[in-house]
């Protein structure tokens, strides 16, 4: 029966064109299409230029570069280097989690935040701040008569640990938290030493934590730039072999051909970590009940010297930037001085507001588009929602200096017609956009899974076409969340280096950046005042989101990730 | 306007979870469809509702098909088990939202609003949010936001599970009374075969993915078709027979004589646990035999019994004695008497 038989009833719109559909599919678009040019294109042109040598479309690019021994010597410096760097790392996050999560140490809330201090700064703060401590001019070598040479492998190893240790902190916090009470009780009524516990009880517990802060804190490591620039000396990385081919000689293919070495091991490391995510969360069932830790003297006085060691080995590296943010010339002349934070450098103060514009732009983008995207592939469906999703988490498996390079080589191309945005704040907002995505993407879908399908169908039911649902409904419902997603956009964008570092110029120079080339001259004082900049606004604008989340009730929202 | 489904078939990858379902629900009246979990009832009322799409079928009400409408286009109201009112808005401002979709004028919703606040007896919590009312008071405002609009169908998914007995009770008689009132078409998804009972006019017991049987509620319990339906429909003692080759069944060695007739197929009769008489000893007659008594479990207002046919030791008949009935001891000997009248021939 159609429905001409009932002049009185105006046809229900079907098909294509129904009103949703076709806002579905409108949606859809206006995430893919970004997607593609943004994120696909660049990492084809990454895989394009590897391949593209003089002799036309080969892998000569790869046998040249395989063929050098300088390259495998670059290879086994990443290599020793990434994995001293995580052992150390996981190994120290491991024991401070610990500490704080099955001992009473005191003022655990205060170390919990400590730990999670680098997150603030660009990453070669901690070379910075190392070099300020055991360099040529540092206050073990000037002050206190020792005779250390930072330099070089050690430390890059020790810098990267110390950026990588709020990331595996994280992880393995999370992992300890959960412990089924139970375990614990019958293994102490069994007779067991605190030993035998830790080896039968808690480490088969956190393994998978441990092996997920392993991959995560190589990944960051092997493709971190700036620590390796700053201390590293002579010692050179894979990493900084890329900007030397890059900026320094300007050649895009064997550039291109080390970027695709880097994006191995950072996706098998995502692969891998993702497996194994997926099978922590069976350890604890609706039976479980919650470990009670109760103090035991000597257990906690050692827990507690081992996390003061390292929280205030975290904070004399963030301390000592600071102090000399406000010395005349460190370590000359330490009168106390506010001159450095006059900013007479080239460009002034403009780094750092480009740095607050372009991470203030980019949280708002970036919650646009990662946000949509999460609800298009929710509440959208279309024969495109499974690839949508996939390529949705691709970044987090691209590290940012190849991301960053896939940019260069995507948008400097005169074919492409979306070149006029290289060379402006435009294409640096949204490189952070997609450089950020897969956590933005996860965090808003979970959201999205708590709240559940069912307000969309009862809103659906009572006749809402999908925009009115979604502007009605899922947003008001979402938006902590999204505020949340905003912070962690501009929390990363103010502090990253290795991605927006072949996208700038004088014009759009940012803070981080500024840091690196004040480091590189031997402006440390002045360097110093940059990163104490970027490190206020990043905690001053935590502040002030956690005020607004507060005032509004919700307590429960996490900003830190 | 009737409501018409005709061979709706719904696969979940290699679930098939509806196999063609067909029914008619008569303009006006409250159906229950009943089942144990995954039946497929939920996804009928779905596909019913349209949040499902069928793959195969049609759906008509009054001489509209409507299994290509949208759900949003459809004009039903639903309730769902979760109450899923909008959790940011107030319960006026749930109530509102169906008439803000179909565009009614600002003093026309407020109006309905508080007519349909007035009705549930809620007009003291208008601007509550939904946090802050009980578990009932939730559910009679997500009832008030699905009949506001004034739908021509209202789909109810089992709506009172996620609530505690004495308000289950007390909601059931108000719904009804309201559906009454309103005369709208209803359907009610349950897996509580008394809610179903005390509610409906026209029970739907669903297993499979198929429809098991459809009747009043006092069809589907003295005349089950299937032993599924005996069983799910309160409880029914199962015997196993032969078919004798006069046609007559024979359970412990006796043929039995039946109020309808057997197939050649048949293999099983029921028979209420109140419908078996408990004999003296030594009584005779049509279906009667000697047995002894196994277990007595006294209940108040009844005495539970269970008893064995001594030609059938592995057979235990449920006997239901209501009142202060003199019961016999454990071991006693006494005889069963299956009436004709109650035995049903079951498949």
């Amino acid at each position: 029966m159609t429905a001409a038989a009932h002049p009185g009833e105006a046809p229900a719109p079907t098909g294509f064109f129904s009103s949703d559909r076709f806002a579905g599919y409108l949606l859809t678009a206006a995430v893919l299409l970004p997607m593609l040019a943004f994120l696909v294109l660049p990492l084809s042109a990454i895989l394009l230029y590897s391949l593209r040598g003089p002799g036309g479309i080969g892998l000569e690019n790869f046998t040249h570069t395989f063929g050098a021994p300088r390259f495998w010597t670059l290879v086994v410096n990443s290599v020793v280097m990434s994995v001293v760097s995580t052992v150390g790392t996981v190994v120290l996050a491991y024991g401070y989690a610990y500490g704080l999560a099955r001992a009473k140490v005191p003022f655990t809330g205060l170390w919990r935040i400590v730990a999670l201090l680098p997150l603030f700064a660009p990453s070669l703060v901690q070379a910075q701040g190392l070099i300020l401590l055991v360099g040529r001019n540092g206050v073990f070598n000037r002050f206190l008569g020792f005779d250390i040479d930072i330099y070089g492998f050690w430390g890059v190893v020790i810098s990267n640990l110390l950026a990588a240790f709020p990331y595996a902190f994280l992880i393995l916090s999370a992992a300890l938290a959960v412990a089924d009470g139970r375990l614990y009780e019958s293994a102490e009524a069994l007779g067991a030493r605190p030993l035998r516990i830790f080896r039968t009880v808690t480490l088969p517990a956190t393994r998978y934590g441990i092996a997920a802060a392993c991959f995560v804190s190589f990944t960051l490591v092997i493709t971190d730039f700036g620590n390796p620039m700053v201390i590293g000396g002579d010692f050179n990385v894979l990493a900084t072999e890329v900007y030397n081919q890059v900026i320094g000689q300007a050649q895009f293919g064997l550039g291109a051909v080390i970027g695709v070495v880097l994006l191995l091991p950072a996706a098998l490391g995502k692969i891998i970590e993702k497996r194994i995510a997926r099978k922590q969360h069976a350890l604890i069932t609706a039976q479980s009940k919650p470990l009670v830790i109760r103090p035991a003297l000597g257990r906690d006085v050692a827990w507690s010297a081992f996390v003061v060691a390292v929280g205030v080995l975290i904070i004399s590296v963030l301390a000592i930037v600071i102090v000399a943010s406000f010395v005349r010339l460190w370590p000359y002349n330490m009168t106390l001085t506010l001159r450095h934070y006059e900013f007479d450098v080239q460009n002034g103060t403009a780094p750092i507001w480009n740095s607050i514009f372009v991470s203030f732009a980019s949280a708002i983008a970036g919650v646009a588009l990662a946000g949509l995207c999460a609800i298009v592939v929710q509440k959208v469906r279309t024969p495109l929602s499974g690839p949508l999703s996939l390529m949705a988490i691709l970044p987090s498996a691209v590290p940012g200096m190849v991301l960053g390079l896939g940019y260069v080589l995507a948008f400097n191309a005169a074919a492409n017609p979306l070149n006029v945005l290289y060379g402006s704040f435009a294409l640096i907002i949204i490189l952070n956009v997609y450089y950020n995505h897969s956590q933005a993407f996860l965090i808003t879908s979970t959201s999205l899974n708590q709240i559940g399908g069912s307000f969309d169908e009862a809103s659906t039911m009572l006749g809402a076409s999908m925009t009115r649902t979604l502007g009605k409904i899922t947003l008001p419902l979402i938006w902590p969340t999204l505020l949340g997603v905003g912070v962690f956009y501009f929390m990363r964008s103010m502090v990253s280096l290795s991605a927006v570092i072949f996208l700038i110029n004088p014009s759009t120079q940012v803070a981080a950046v500024s840091v690196l080339q004040l480091s590189d001259r031997g402006a440390v004082n002045q360097a110093a005042a940059f990163s104490v900049c970027i490190m206020a606004v990043v905690v001053g604008c935590l502040a002030l989101v956690r005020l607004v989340l507060v005032a509004t009730g919700h307590r429960n929202i996490t900003l830190i990730r | 306007m009737d409501l018409s489904i005709r061979g709706i078939v719904k696969r979940f990858g290699p679930l098939t979870a509806l196999d063609s379902v067909s029914l008619d629900v008569p303009h006006g009246t409250f159906v229950c469809f009943l089942g144990p979990s995954g039946c497929g009832k939920t996804t009928l009322l779905r596909v019913i509702a349209g949040l499902e799409l069928a793959d195969a079928g049609e759906i008509r009400l009054g001489e509209r098909d409507l299994s290509r409408t949208p759900a949003r286009d459809r004009n039903f109201g639903v309730v769902f088990q979760s109450y899923s009112l909008f959790p940011n808005m107030s319960a006026a401002k749930n109530i509102a939202y169906g008439l803000e979709c179909r565009g009614w004028s600002k003093p026309a919703i407020a109006e309905r609003v508080e007519a349909m606040l007035k009705l549930i007896q809620l007009a003291d919590h208008a601007h509550k949010l939904p946090a802050q009312l009980s578990g009932g008071q939730q559910q009679r405002v997500a009832l008030a936001r699905a009949i506001a609009p004034d739908p021509s169908l209202l789909l109810l998914d089992e709506p009172l599970s996620a609530l505690d007995a004495k308000v289950r009770e007390e909601l059931r008689t108000e719904i009804r009374a309201l559906q009454r009132r309103l005369g709208i078409t209803t359907i009610m998804v349950t897996h509580d075969q008394e809610e179903a009972m005390s509610m409906a006019d026209l029970v739907i017991v669903m297993n499979g993915g198929r429809i098991e049987q459809a009747g009043r509620p006092v069809d589907l319990y003295a005349a089950p078709q299937t032993t599924f339906v005996a069983n799910f429909m309160g409880r029914m003692n199962l015997i196993s027979v032969n078919i004798a080759a006069d046609g007559r069944p024979v359970f412990a060695g006796m043929p039995l004589t039946l109020a309808g007739t057997a197939q050649a197929t048949t293999r099983t009769l029921g028979i209420r646990p109140e419908a078996v008489w408990l004999l003296p000893a030594g009584a005779e007659g049509d279906n009667i035999f000697p047995a002894t008594v196994r277990e007595v479990v006294f209940l108040g207002n009844i005495t539970r019994v269970a008893a064995s046919p001594d030609a059938a030791p592995d057979t235990r008949l449920a006997i239901e004695l209501h009142g202060a009935a003199t019961a016999p001891a454990i071991g006693d000997a006494v005889a069963v008497a299956l009436p004709a009248a109650a035995l049903r021939v079951l498949t």
